[in-house]
C-alpha cells in the first residue's frame, strides 16, 4: 500500500465518525414517517456521539459533536445551539463514566445510554419551554426518547463492528 | 466481542482530548442558545439559516426522492389488499359530493347574478406555487418542514401552505430553492383562523404535540361553538387568504377549542404554498362598504378541481366568477367606479383568457377577500407580517 492511500484510508477513518453523525442528521430531517408516521425517527445523531464519545472519543472531537449539533438545529429549524449542547452534555456523560464503561457488558452500557438520552431529554424539555415559556408537554418526547432506546441495540451492534472491522481495526 | 475497550487504549494517540474542549464547546454551544435566544431574527443569524437551508435542498431531495417511492408502493399494496372496501367507500363518497356539486353549481349561478348586479366583488386570486415536502424536523419541540420550493418561485415568508387536505402551516424561512414551513402544531404557531358556523374568531395556537387549541379574544360568550364545526383561516392580520379549511373542532377545554386537523401530516408531500396578495382596501376612496363575505363561498379545498362544469343556463354566463378576477393590483383601481356602475367588461372573455392560468389553482375559488371587520385592522401596505 503507497503511503498516499494509507493516508487517505487513515483520514477516512478519522472521519468516518463525525461523517456518520452528519448522516445521522440528515436521515434524521429526511421524511421518514415510520409506520405512517406513528413512530418518530429514533434520534441517529445521539447512537453516534454516545457510542463513539465512549469508545474512541479521539475519533469523534468536542468541536465535531458541535458540528452535528449545529447542522441538526440548521436542518431542524429551531434555535441554534440547542443541540449542540444536548449532544456535549451526552459527550461529557459519556467521558466522565468510561472509565466505568470499558469493558462492561453491552446491557450496563446500555443503562449509561439511557441515563444520558434521559439528560438530553431534560435539556430538551427545559430550554424549549423556557423559550416558548409554558410548560411543554412530554409525551410526545418520551415517545422519541423511548423509541430511539429500542433501537440503541441494533446501531450498537452495527458501531461495534464498524469500530472493530473499520475504524479501530484492533 | 460483547465486550470493548478492555484489550487496548483507544485511539490515535494514548491522550484523550483536554477536558477544556469540550468545555469550550459547551460553553459556546450555551453562548450561541442565548444568543439566538434574543436575537432569532438577527440578520447573521437569517443569512445563515437561508444559505445552509439552500445548500442541503439537493441532499435532502435526494433523500425524499427514493423515501417517497417506497412509501408509494407500500401505500399501493395497502390499497390493493383493501381495493373492495375502498371502493364501496369512493363509490358512498362520490354519491354525497354529487349533491355538493350539483349545490355548488347553483351557488355559482347565484354568485353570476350578483357579479351582474355588481353587488358582489371577486377576490383576487391567489398564485399558488407547487413544492414537495423534502425534510421533517422529526424534532418534538420545532414542528418544521422543508419544500422545494423558495424565493425563486415567489414564495415568500408569512405565505400559508396547503396540502389536499387541508392548511399546513405558514412559511417562516425562505432560501433561494427551498424554504422552511412552521406547522400549526408547532408551540410557536399562531394563526388567525374563524369557527365556521359560531361566527367567532380567535387565533390558532400550537400546541407542542398535541392538538393546536383556539385561544378566544375577548369575547362575551366564550363557549358558543360546538364540536364538529369547521375552523377556517380569517384572513386577519393580512397574510394567510380568508376561508383556507383548518380542521374541526374535537373538544373544548378551559375555555379554548381543541382542533382536530384536516392536513395529515404523516401524509403531507405534495403541498402549495398560497402566494395571496390582499387586495389593498382604501376605505376613503370606497364610500360603499362591501358586502360581508361570510364563510358561505368557502367550499373547501378537496371539492375545488373546476371541470369547467356545463354551463346551467346560457352559455356566457360567467362559468367561473372566481377565475374572471382581474389581477389585485387592477381590482383596486377599478374597484371603485366599478361598484357605481354595472361591470362593463364582458366577464366571459375574461374568463376565457385568465381560466388556463388559474386552472391549477383549484383552490382558489375558496378564497374569499377579507372581510369588513378584518380590513381596517390591516395596515394597507404590508403585505407580510414579519418585515
Amino acid at each position: 500500500m503507497s503511503a498516499r492511500s494509507d493516508g487517505l484510508a487513515r483520514l477516512g477513518k478519522a472521519a468516518a465518525p463525525t461523517l456518520l453523525g452528519f448522516l445521522g442528521v440528515i436521515l434524521l430531517a429526511a421524511p421518514l414517517r415510520l409506520a405512517e408516521g406513528v413512530i418518530p425517527t429514533p434520534i441517529l445523531p445521539l447512537f453516534v456521539v454516545f457510542f463513539w464519545s465512549l469508545y474512541a472519543p479521539n475519533y469523534l472531537p468536542s468541536v465535531c459533536v458541535f458540528l452535528i449539533g449545529l447542522l441538526q438545529d440548521f436542518l431542524t429549524g429551531g434555535p441554534l445551539g440547542l443541540w449542540p449542547a444536548v449532544y456535549l452534555v451526552t459527550r461529557s456523560i459519556a467521558q466522565s463514566q468510561r472509565s466505568y464503561f470499558i469493558g462492561r457488558e453491552q446491557q450496563v452500557v446500555f443503562i449509561g445510554f439511557a441515563f444520558a438520552a434521559a439528560a438530553a431529554s431534560l435539556i430538551l424539555w427545559t430550554v424549549m419551554s423556557l423559550m416558548s415559556g409554558v410548560f411543554l408537554p412530554i409525551g410526545a418526547l418520551a415517545l422519541q426518547i423511548a423509541v430511539t432506546l429500542a433501537a440503541y441495540p441494533l446501531f450498537s451492534l452495527l458501531f461495534r463492528r464498524l469500530r472493530r472491522r473499520v475504524v479501530v481495526e484492533v | 466481542m460483547e465486550v470493548l475497550g478492555q484489550d487496548r487504549r483507544e485511539g490515535l494517540g494514548r491522550r484523550a482530548e483536554p477536558r477544556v474542549y469540550l468545555l469550550t464547546a459547551i460553553f459556546v454551544s450555551i453562548l450561541l442558545l442565548l444568543s439566538s435566544l434574543y436575537s432569532a431574527e438577527a440578520s447573521v443569524f437569517k443569512k445563515a439559516r437561508e444559505t445552509v437551508l439552500d445548500a442541503a435542498e439537493p441532499m435532502l431531495a435526494l433523500l425524499a426522492g427514493p423515501i417517497a417511492f417506497v412509501q408509494g408502493m407500500v401505500g399501493d399494496v395497502n390499497d390493493y389488499f383493501g381495493a373492495m372496501e375502498q371502493n364501496k367507500a369512493l363509490r358512498d363518497q362520490i354519491a354525497d359530493l354529487r349533491q355538493w356539486e350539483s349545490e355548488a353549481k347553483a351557488l355559482r349561478r347565484i354568485i353570476a347574478q350578483y357579479e351582474d348586479l355588481g353587488k358582489f366583488k371577486t377576490p383576487p386570486a391567489a398564485q399558488p406555487v407547487n413544492g414537495f415536502v423534502i425534510s421533517d424536523s422529526n424534532d418534538v419541540y420545532t414542528r418544521t418542514m422543508v419544500v422545494n420550493v423558495g424565493r425563486g418561485a415567489g414564495v415568500a415568508r408569512g405565505q400559508a401552505v396547503i396540502d389536499d387536505g387541508g392548511l399546513v402551516g405558514r412559511i417562516v424561512e425562505t432560501g433561494a430553492r427551498a424554504s422552511r414551513i412552521l406547522l400549526l402544531t408547532d408551540v410557536q404557531s399562531r394563526v388567525p383562523v374563524y369557527i365556521e358556523d359560531a361566527g367567532l374568531e380567535g387565533i390558532l395556537l400550537g400546541r407542542s404535540g398535541g392538538r393546536p387549541a383556539i385561544s378566544f379574544t375577548q369575547s362575551s360568550e366564550p363557549t358558543a361553538f360546538a364540536t364538529g364545526q369547521r375552523v377556517l383561516t380569517s384572513g386577519a392580520g393580512g397574510v394567510v387568504p380568508r376561508g383556507l379549511p383548518v380542521g374541526e373542532i374535537v373538544a373544548e377545554r378551559d375555555g379554548e377549542a381543541t382542533v382536530n386537523l384536516y392536513a395529515d401530516y404523516a401524509q403531507t408531500r405534495l403541498v402549495r404554498v398560497i402566494n395571496y396578495e390582499f387586495p389593498k382596501v382604501d376605505p376613503a376612496a370606497d364610500p360603499q362598504p362591501q358586502e360581508p363575505l361570510g364563510p358561505a363561498p368557502v367550499g373547501g379545498l378537496p371539492a375545488a378541481p373546476p371541470a369547467p362544469a356545463p354551463a346551467v343556463e346560457a352559455g356566457d354566463e360567467p362559468r367561473q366568477p372566481v377565475a374572471a378576477v382581474p389581477p389585485p393590483a387592477a381590482a383596486l383601481e377599478e374597484r371603485a367606479p366599478a361598484s357605481i356602475a354595472a361591470p362593463e367588461p364582458p366577464p366571459a372573455a375574461a374568463t376565457a383568457d385568465i381560466l388556463p392560468a388559474h386552472q391549477p389553482a383549484s383552490a382558489d375559488p375558496s378564497l374569499a377577500p377579507p372581510s369588513e371587520e378584518d380590513a381596517p385592522l390591516e395596515p394597507p401596505d404590508v403585505p407580510t407580517e414579519g418585515d
